[in-house]
C-alpha cells in the first residue's frame, strides 16, 4: 500500500483537494480524502504541498510504431502498399523498449492510444497502453482493440498519387470507405446467416472481418480530418454507415463550431505546435482547442507522437491555454477528456477511487516550462523518482 | 558388428567414459561401455583402436540451409527464397536441395552429420524444413523426418524485401496481419473439408496454401519463427497462442533480454547465429552472451550457424566461442547434439551416444572445441563415410 499525503490534489471530476490524501493499494486507488490515517504496511510519499494529477493521457499518438533514432527498420506504422489496411493491429509493431515510453513516463504521461498513421484510408486498429516499464506490449495493454484508424484529405491522396493507384482524390477516400464499409456489412450478414454452418460461411476476409467491430459499434473510427471539409466528410459517412467517430487533429475546427456542436462530435485536437507544412495546416492555430472547449465541445489535446514529442504533451496543453482556453479545462483535455474520447475512463484520467493508480506529483504547475515531475506512478508502481 | 575401442567417449546424456568402447551393429549403437568391463579377446567381429581419441555423437544443426543457398554460385543455385510471394507455405525444402553442393562435404568431414534445412526468411510463411542427413547422393535417401517444421519470419526481413516491392508486407503490422489472415483461411479450409466428409459437392477447391498448413494447425509440426528483436520474439508467441500452434523460436538474438519471459513461455530456443558482423539493425544485441545466458537460466538451447550465414563446417567453433563466453562446456557441446535433436523430436535416434540409437560418430583427436582439434573418422548410419 501506498499512500500520498499533503497533496493538492486535482482529482478532474471535482474540487481541488487541498492537504489531500490518496491511498493506494494492488495497482488501484482505494480512497481519497483529507484524512487517512497511516499504519505500518503504508509506503508514505510527502507530497509536501505539490499538485497532484492523475497520469496524463494522449488520446493519439504513434508510440512505438516509429522508433526514435532509427529509419526504415523501426518504421511499422503505415503499410503504405494498399489502401485498404483495417487487419493491421498496432499491437504486432510496438516495441515497448523504445526510449519514447521511458521519456514519456517521466514526463508524467501514463497511457496513450497508440496505432498506425494517416496513409492509408483505413490503416488498422489502435490499442490503448500505459508507458510503464515493461518488455513486452501484453503487460500495458489498457484496451485492445480501441479504434479503427482511418484517414481523409492529403496524406492517402499524396501517398496513393505517388503510386499511380486510387485513391488520388477525396472522392476516391470517400467512395472506398463507403464500399469496404458496405462490402464488411454484407460479409457480416453472410456469417449471421451462415449460423455456424461452414459450407454456407463466405471464405474468410481479414479485411472485412476486422471491420466488424466497428459495424457493431464497439468501437469508434478514429478519423484523421484537418480541413473542415474532410471533417464534414468523415461526418457524413459515419452517419449515413452507422458508425461511431472520433475527430482527429481537427485543425479546421474552430471555423465549424456550430456543426461541431450539432453533431456532438469528440475532438482530439492537435498538434499545434509547429509547421504549416502541408496544405490542409493552413489554418493551424492554438486557439483551436480552447475555441471548442468554450462551445462545450468535448476536446482532447494531442502530441500525435512523434510528430512532436509524446513527453511535451503538457507542454502542448499549456501553449492552449496561452492562446485562450481555460487552465483546468486544458488539463482534463489531456486527462478525463481524452480518457472519455477514447473510451477507457472506467480505468483512467481521474483521481477516484477504484480507478487505476496513475499519479502524477508534480514540482511545479505541469503548464509551467521550468516544472518537473516529482514522481510518476503507474498502476500503483512508482516508475520515476526525482 | 563393429567395435570401436580404447576411446574417451562423451555419451552427451550418460556422460565420459575415460576409456570405452562401442558396438555398432548394422545403423544402430548396440553397446556402449567401460573398457575395464570388457573383453576384447571374445568380441567376434571387426575390430578399430582409436588410441584413445575423443568420440561424440554427429552434430546436429537444427536450422541452416544446407543445399538450398549453394556454396560458389549466385542466382542459379540460390533457391531459399520465393521473394515473389510473401506467403509460400507450399514450398518444400527438399526439392530444392543439392547434396552435390560442396557444403556437405564440409559439414560431413567436420562431424554434422544432420541438419535441419529449409527456406529463408524473406517471407512471412516460406515453406517447410526438413531434417536430412550430410551423406548421400539424393535428397530422398537422406531424409530424417520431412517435414519437420514450417518457416516464417517477423521483423526486418520480409519488410525490407516486400517494401521494396511497394507490396506488403513493409511493415511489422502487415506481417502479423498476413500470416494471421493465412491462418484463419486455411483453418476455415480445414473446417469446410472436415465438414464436407464424402461429399464432393461440399469440398471447398483444392489450395495448395492452406494444404501445407493443415499439419500446423494440427500441431503435427510447429512453426519455426525466424525472430530477432525482442517485440518480435512476442508476436510470434502472440500469434502462436492465438491459432494454438506448436512453435519454436530461431535467432533469438535478443534474448537475453527476455529471459524470464522466455522461461515462462518454455519454448524451444535455437541461438545464433552469434559470430560475424551486426549487419541490420535488429542484430544490434548480437553476441555470444545470448547462448550463455539462455543456458545459465536453465533453458535447454540449440546453437546454429544458420548456415550458410556461417559456414556449417563450423558448427563445433560456434559452440566453443559460446564456451569462451562463460557458457557450461557440457552444456555448450548439448547445444549441438542432444538439444537440437529434442528441439527437432528425433532424440529418441539421434543427439547422443546411447544404445539402440543410430550410430552417427564423430572421432576426433581432441576436444572439438579447441582450435585445432581435428576430426578423424565420422560414422553414419553405422558406416564409416570419411576418414583422415
Amino acid at each position: 500500500m501506498i499512500l500520498i499525503k499533503n497533496g493538492l490534489i486535482h482529482t478532474m471530476i471535482g474540487d481541488i483537494i487541498e492537504n489531500g490524501s490518496i491511498l493506494i493499494s494492488e495497482g488501484k486507488i482505494v480512497e481519497v480524502s483529507k484524512q487517512i490515517k497511516e499504519t505500518d504496511q503504508m509506503e508514505i510519499i510527502d507530497a509536501q504541498g505539490r499538485i497532484v494529477t492523475p497520469g496524463l493521457i494522449d488520446a493519439h499518438s504513434h508510440l512505438g510504431l516509429w522508433e526514435s533514432a532509427i529509419g526504415f527498420e523501426g518504421a511499422d506504422g503505415n503499410e503504405a502498399v494498399d489502401p485498404i489496411t483495417p487487419h493491421m493491429r498496432a499491437i504486432d509493431a510496438i516495441n515497448p523498449m523504445d526510449i519514447t515510453f521511458e521519456e514519456a513516463r517521466n514526463a508524467g504521461i501514463t497511457s496513450t492510444a497508440t496505432g498506425p498513421g494517416s496513409a492509408n484510408i483505413f490503416g488498422g486498429t489502435f490499442i490503448a497502453i500505459k508507458t510503464a516499464k515493461a518488455k513486452r506490449v501484453e503487460e500495458l495493454i489498457i484496451k485492445d482493440p480501441v479504434a479503427m484508424k482511418c484517414a481523409f484529405g492529403e496524406n492517402p491522396k499524396n501517398c496513393y498519387n505517388n503510386k499511380g493507384k486510387a485513391p488520388i482524390t477525396r472522392m476516391a477516400i470517400a467512395a472506398m470507405f463507403r464500399e469496404t464499409i458496405l462490402k464488411a456489412k454484407e460479409y457480416k450478414s453472410k456469417l449471421e446467416q451462415a449460423n455456424g454452418d461452414t459450407s454456407k460461411e463466405p471464405k474468410f476476409d481479414a479485411k472485412l472481418h476486422s471491420l466488424i467491430p466497428v459495424i457493431n459499434k464497439e468501437i469508434p473510427l478514429k478519423a484523421h480530418a484537418h480541413r473542415a471539409d474532410d471533417m464534414y466528410t468523415a461526418l457524413r459517412l459515419a452517419k449515413e454507415l452507422d458508425l461511431d467517430i472520433t475527430l482527429d487533429h481537427s485543425t479546421e475546427g474552430h471555423l465549424i463550431v456550430d456543426d461541431l456542436m450539432k453533431e456532438n462530435a469528440k475532438c482530439i485536437v492537435g498538434p499545434s505546435f509547429g509547421h504549416r507544412s502541408k496544405f490542409e495546416l493552413k489554418n493551424l492555430t492554438f486557439e483551436t482547442p480552447g475555441i471548442l472547449n468554450r462551445a462545450g465541445i468535448k476536446v482532447a489535446i494531442t502530441t500525435d507522437a512523434q510528430v512532436t514529442p509524446l513527453h511535451s504533451l503538457p507542454l502542448l496543453a499549456g501553449l492552449a491555454c496561452k492562446h485562450g482556453m481555460d487552465e483546468n479545462e486544458a488539463l482534463k483535455a489531456i486527462t478525463i477528456n481524452a480518457a472519455e474520447i477514447i473510451g477507457i475512463s472506467d480505468r483512467v484520467g481521474s483521481i477516484e477511487k477504484s480507478k487505476d493508480a496513475d499519479i502524477v506529483i508534480w514540482d511545479g504547475h505541469p503548464f509551467a516550462t521550468d516544472t518537473n515531475v516529482y514522481k510518476t506512478i503507474i498502476s500503483g508502481k512508482i516508475e520515476y523518482s526525482n | 558388428m563393429k567395435l570401436f575401442f580404447n576411446a574417451k567417449i562423451n555419451t552427451i546424456t550418460n556422460g565420459i567414459i575415460e576409456d570405452g568402447y562401442v558396438i555398432i551393429k548394422k545403423d544402430k549403437i548396440f553397446e556402449v561401455g567401460d573398457m575395464g568391463q570388457f573383453s576384447i579377446d571374445t568380441f567376434e567381429g571387426d575390430k578399430y583402436d582409436l588410441n584413445g581419441n575423443y568420440v561424440l555423437p554427429g552434430f546436429i544443426d537444427a536450422h541452416c540451409h544446407l543445399g538450398l543457398s549453394e556454396s560458389a554460385i549466385q542466382f542459379e543455385g540460390r533457391d531459399h527464397n520465393e521473394t515473389t510471394d510473401p506467403i509460400t507455405p507450399h514450398m518444400r525444402a527438399i526439392d530444392a536441395i543439392n547434396p552435390d553442393d560442396i557444403t556437405f562435404t564440409e559439414a560431413l568431414r567436420a562431424g554434422v552429420t544432420t541438419v535441419a534445412t529449409g527456406p529463408g526468411s524473406a517471407n512471412v510463411i516460406g515453406g517447410t524444413f526438413a531434417i536430412i542427413k550430410t551423406f548421400g547422393k539424393r535428397i530422398d535417401d537422406m531424409i530424417v523426418k520431412d517435414p519437420v517444421a514450417m518457416k516464417c519470419a517477423f521483423g526486418e526481413n520480409p519488410k525490407r524485401v516486400y517494401s521494396s516491392k511497394s507490396k506488403t508486407p513493409s511493415t511489422r503490422m502487415a506481417i502479423a496481419a498476413v500470416m494471421r489472415e493465412t491462418l484463419s483461411v486455411a483453418k476455415q479450409y480445414l473446417d469446410k473439408k472436415e465438414a464436407a466428409g464424402d461429399d464432393n459437392s461440399k469440398m471447398p477447391s483444392y489450395d495448395a496454401k492452406c494444404e501445407a498448413l493443415i499439419p500446423v494447425l494440427k500441431k503435427e509440426i510447429p512453426i519455426k519463427a525466424h525472430a530477432h528483436r525482442a517485440d518480435d520474439i512476442f508476436t510470434a508467441l502472440r500469434i502462436a497462442k492465438e491459432f494454438d500452434l506448436k512453435i519454436t523460436l530461431d535467432h533469438v538474438t535478443e534474448g537475453h533480454l527476455i529471459i524470464d519471459e522466455l522461461i515462462k513461455e518454455n519454448v524451444p530456443c535455437i541461438v545464433g547465429p552469434s559470430f560475424g558482423h551486426r549487419g541490420k539493425f535488429e542484430l544490434k544485441e548480437k553476441s555470444f552472451l545470448t547462448p550463455r545466458a539462455l543456458s545459465d537460466a536453465g533453458i535447454d538451447i540449440a546453437i546454429t550457424t544458420d548456415s550458410p550465414v556461417t559456414p556449417l563446417d563450423q558448427l563445433p567453433l560456434m559452440a566453443g566461442l559460446a564456451y569462451k563466453e562463460g557458457m557450461n562446456k557440457d552444456k555448450a557441446l548439448e547445444a549441438i547434439t542432444i538439444n537440437p535433436a529434442k528441439i527437432l523430436e528425433i532424440d529418441n535416434l539421434y543427439g547422443s551416444i546411447e544404445k539402440d540409437k543410430i550410430a552417427d560418430l564423430v572421432i576426433l583427436n581432441m576436444h572439438p572445441f579447441e582450435i585445432d582439434s581435428k576430426v578423424q573418422q565420422v560414422i553414419v548410419m553405422g558406416n564409416t563415410v570419411y576418414q583422415k
